[in-house]
């Protein structure tokens, strides 16, 4: 049962995707400005900018009603880069939207969920699938870690795990390397 | 001798010396430790369950990655545990593994090979059974042998890899002389497989038995041997291709495509073993060599064993040690010996412990330049990498980098410039990693704004309609209405 509503979920999404690009690719683009600064964000699409996504906030700093600082998923780094892009002075991250977070991805307890599909709706990249009253499952791939599903969830069993290290992406410590 | 030369390089002299080349066989160990992630990518599956009994020989794990091959269990016993097991890897990670212990039989699954008259077999049985036997390169690379061989169909010449360029590594100069019939056997195997018309078997000058027996081995006039000079770096694949064909692979291209196909010596007795006799690959030789050993030397043993049992056999002395894996100059440094061989272990070099020294200031000296086999400018690239630039590392193609190490051994300031190349590369890797990403979550968010807007049309669309049919069925009921009551009209009309 829960097998066959996940294969027609992703069947559905995959579906709903060949939909979704034939529609993007006829559409007319948008303001090269604004897809320059979105370009820079991380694209985490958690809203801790005051805006409800990454490309919002693009469109408002595009038109100078937004400050650079307000992402902290973009961390300093990311400031910097869009004060270069701009052409401004650049700012410190502005702590009141948040920290920077280590990455990671949630992961949602399938015992405890009731299917309420709060979360599906709160995920901004559809990166749960599930359906009315049956288990709901993360796609950890696809996962930016927003945490936005973590908060609507009424019993509480969406819990975030970080991303344990693999040797595909493993960066060595330089510090290590020449301290000894 | 051959003609040909590629400019840069070193000579190193070995520092350790075998005095003794004979392989020394160990017997399977009482435990086995398989790592199921080798190298970059896909780790195969267990198929076995903890109590489950297994033969030698018996595929204990797998993939259905082409780039993953199947393990087997190199021991007769029974499974003891799955878990995550350390890797002798500079993370220091741990990654999944399958602990067997022995049960003292040495009890073999029943093989089945094309046996000695290769050609009954056609070249794709042979590649598939080279992918069942769960070979990779065993110089250290690890890649599957059967996507090298695949991918190289058709490629005129193979060259055999045996130069073994790390200094303190012996373990193919050994294999050579043990195992001369069987490799010059798994040449034409491979040649058959390929459809190539010429072997060039390239061995480092100074291995003169070796050299000597595969020449009285050889009977087949399109296989030879060619003596190439000591230098380290010899053994990358791009040099030795240069080397002996004055051929140049250009950047991010594979030799295959230039219809070459380059294997090492190792991997080719492992493909013997697989085709004509039907063993999969569950031992290798590995060197054990090094300044805090007694008794350096080549040990034959089972894939999955402890590094310490072995090591034990060369007598280390009680002192603190340090250990390197993978040859002096290309290997890693690993805090300790409790790892288990891999595939790709070739050697494990046990040293007293020598004094770092400093890394202090560049002074460009341009040693660097002059030595680097690949015309990099590893001064330059280990500016742009110390400092995180890694858009001028890569103009600087930092990815071109064999990380040979020839750099940082001639470097007067002691700067680890391979480490530095090497964190470059990661830096590298890891930008383009959040690039996909953040590609990936716009286009799923920007869909899902589509979506939304889609649902928010259709709804729309759905009441508009509602709402005009229910307008339409009320104006006919209205004009019903008007219909009956003027019936009833008609009707009381005519009764008055
Ligand atoms: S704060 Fe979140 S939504 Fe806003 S730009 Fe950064 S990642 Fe995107
Ligand atoms: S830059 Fe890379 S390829 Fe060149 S010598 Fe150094 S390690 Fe070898
Ligand atoms: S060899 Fe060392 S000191 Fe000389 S130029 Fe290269 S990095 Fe600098």
């Amino acid at each position: 049962m829960i097998e066959a509503i996940i294969v027609f979920s992703i069947f559905a999404l995959l579906l709903g995707l060949v939909l979704g690009f034939s529609a993007k690719k006829f559409k007319v683009k948008g303001n090269p400005l604004v897809e320059q600064i979105n370009s820079i964000l991380p694209q985490t699409q958690c809203g801790q900018c005051t805006y409800a996504g990454c490309k919002p906030y693009a469109e408002a700093i595009a038109k100078g009603e937004a400050k650079i600082n307000q992402c902290p998923p973009g961390g300093q780094e990311g400031v910097d880069a869009l004060a270069e892009l701009l052409n401004v002075d650049t700012l410190p991250l502005n702590e009141e939207h948040g920290e920077t977070k280590p990455k990671h991805v949630v992961e949602i307890d399938e015992e405890l969920c009731i299917g309420c599909t709060l979360c599906i709706q709160a995920c901004p990249v559809d990166a749960i699938l599930g359906a009315s009253k049956v288990m709901t499952t993360v796609i950890a791939s696809e996962c930016t870690g927003c945490d936005l599903c973590i908060p609507v969830c009424p019993v509480d069993c969406i819990y975030l795990i970080d991303l344990k290290p693999s040797m595909d992406e493993y960066v060595p410590n330089m510090e290590k390397v020449t301290n000894v | 001798m051959s003609k040909h030369d590629f400019r840069g390089g070193v000579l190193i002299e070995n520092p350790y010396p075998l005095n003794q080349l004979s392989v020394v066989e160990v017997p399977p160990p009482k435990k086995a430790i398989y790592l199921l992630k080798q190298r970059e990518g896909a780790s195969a599956k267990p198929k076995v369950k903890v109590g489950q009994k297994v033969k030698v020989g018996q595929v204990i794990a797998v993939s259905n990655n082409d780039y993953c091959v199947p393990m087997h269990s190199s021991i007769s016993g029974v499974v003891s545990a799955i878990d995550d097991q350390p890797i002798a890897h500079s993370s220091g990670l741990k990654v999944p593994s399958i602990s067997i212990e022995s049960d003292g039989k040495d009890d073999w699954i029943s093989l089945k090979g094309c046996g000695e008259e290769v050609d009954k077999c056609t070249p794709d049985e042979i590649i598939e059974k080279i992918r069942n036997a769960g070979i990779v390169g065993m110089g250290g690379a690890g890649f599957p042998a059967h996507v090298k061989i695949k991918g190289a169909q058709g490629a005129k010449t193979i060259i055999i890899n045996a130069t073994e360029c790390d200094p303190a590594t012996l373990c193919d100069d050994a294999l050579m002389r043990k195992y001369p019939e069987e490799i010059i056997k798994g040449i034409e195997v491979l040649m058959y497989a390929c459809q190539s018309q010429k072997a060039i078997i390239a061995v480092e000058e100074d291995k003169v038995d070796a050299i000597i027996k595969l020449n009285q081995t050889i009977k087949n006039k399109n296989i030879c041997v060619e003596a190439v000079p000591i230098k380290y770096s010899t053994g990358a694949e791009k040099l030795l291709i240069k080397l002996l064909l004055d051929k140049v692979i250009p950047t991010g291209s594979f030799a295959s495509s230039s219809g070459v196909l380059c294997q090492n010596i190792a991997t080719v007795k492992a493909i013997y073993d697989a085709v004509v006799i039907g063993k999969p690959l569950v031992s290798r030789i590995v060197t054990v060599n090094g300044s805090a050993l007694k008794n350096p030397s080549n040990y034959e043993v089972r894939i999955g064993s402890s590094f310490s049992d072995i090591v034990k056999k060369s007598k280390p002395s009680a002192n603190p040690h340090e250990i390197r894996v993978g040859g002096m100059m290309m290997g890693v440094d690993v805090p300790d010996k409790n790892y288990s061989i891999c595939k790709i272990t070739s050697s494990i070099i046990v040293d007293e412990i020598k004094i770092k020294q400093k890394e202090s200031a560049c002074i460009r000296c341009s040693k660097c330049n002059e030595v680097c086999p690949i015309n990099l400018l590893p001064q330059q690239l280990f500016w742009f990498c110390k400092s995180d630039n890694t858009k001028k590392a890569s103009s600087y193609d930092l990815q071109d980098c064999i990380e040979c190490g020839c750099c940082s051994y001639v470097c007067p300031s002691h700067i680890p410039l391979v480490e530095y190349f090497q964190y470059g590369k990661a830096l590298v890797k890891k930008e383009l990693r959040e690039q996909e990403l953040a590609a990936k979550s716009r286009e799923r968010y920007e869909f899902k704004e589509f979506r939304l807007d889609r649902i928010k049309q259709e709804r729309d669309k759905m009441m508009a309609e509602k709402k005009a049919a229910l307008k339409a069925k009320m104006a006919k009921e209205k004009d019903n209405k008007a219909k009956i009551a003027e019936a009833l009209k008609r009707v009381n009309d005519k009764k008055k």
